[in-house]
């Protein structure tokens, strides 16, 4: 039964903390009654003990339900998350551009300075946007998939 | 063996029903399944217990430790009030679900 229960284990490794401990008890518990069931029908132990473990399926197939709403659930908060800091970023630099404009035009209008530390201003709400396509990107091809 | 979405869909109450017609252990309702579907639909275990272990944290079925016909001792899952209530508008739910399927798939003849 020792086997059992390291399956199990190596089975649920990578599930989060939370409940961790009384799922892997749980699920022990369950494939140990099995175990015993198929030996009470005349199985060996190690017969019963790998069809048990061959039968159980996969760390997906378990999560598969609960797991597929709480991901796209996630993805839609870190899409909008991008969403307002494309929008920050962009009124921000809005604002350091008019700035710049205004001093230029203010002190020196002689010379159009001011394009220059714009252009570098920009990187900003551009990298942003990388970002923000990038991430629709990787959904449609998850969605594809 | 189909894997249907369909199926998975509505996995929670087929095993509410399940608890409700007699108290189960694990193996048990993947063994009745099985042979109640003469093999047609096998659910995997792994499916079964996070199924289980989601029925029990809404408190739709809660387990008790009982003896077993001949021998040992097994984790039984009962119907709670809830779980029955659960139930029956699970039920209306797929009534409805397959009323409308049928409209929209089937031939008319």
């Amino acid at each position: 039964m020792r086997k059992i229960e390291n399956f199990v284990k190596h089975t649920f490794k990578d599930v989060s903390k939370e409940g961790k401990a009384e799922l892997i008890k749980s699920v022990t518990v369950s494939l140990i009654e099995k175990v015993e069931d198929l030996i009470e029908l005349g199985m060996t132990e190690k017969e019963a003990i790998d069809k048990a473990v061959t039968e159980f399926g996969t760390v997906e197939d378990f999560f598969q339900v609960p797991e597929e709403l709480t991901r796209k659930e996630k993805r839609r908060k870190t899409m909008n998350h991008y969403k307002n800091d494309l929008l920050f970023s962009g009124v921000g630099s809005i604002i350091i551009i008019s700035i710049l404009l205004y001093t230029n035009l203010y002190f020196n209008p002689s010379i159009l300075w001011f394009v220059i530390p714009s252009i570098a201003v920009l990187w900003w709400p551009l990298a942003i946007l990388y970002n923000l396509l990038n991430k629709r990107e990787n959904r449609k091809e998850e969605n594809d998939e | 063996m189909i894997s249907s979405d369909i199926i998975r869909g509505h996995l929670e109450s087929v095993i509410l029903k399940l608890i409700i017609e007699k108290d189960m252990y694990g193996y048990e309702i993947s063994n009745y399944i099985s042979d109640k579907t003469e093999n047609r639909f096998n659910i995997k275990e792994a499916t079964l217990y996070s199924v289980i272990a989601r029925l029990q944290k809404k408190e739709l079925i809660s387990p008790y430790i009982g003896e077993k016909s001949h021998g040992g001792k097994r984790r039984y899952y009962t119907i709670t009030p809830l779980g029955k209530a659960y139930y029956e508008q699970k039920i209306i739910e797929w009534k409805e679900v397959k009323s409308v399927l049928e409209t929209l798939l089937e031939d008319k003849s």
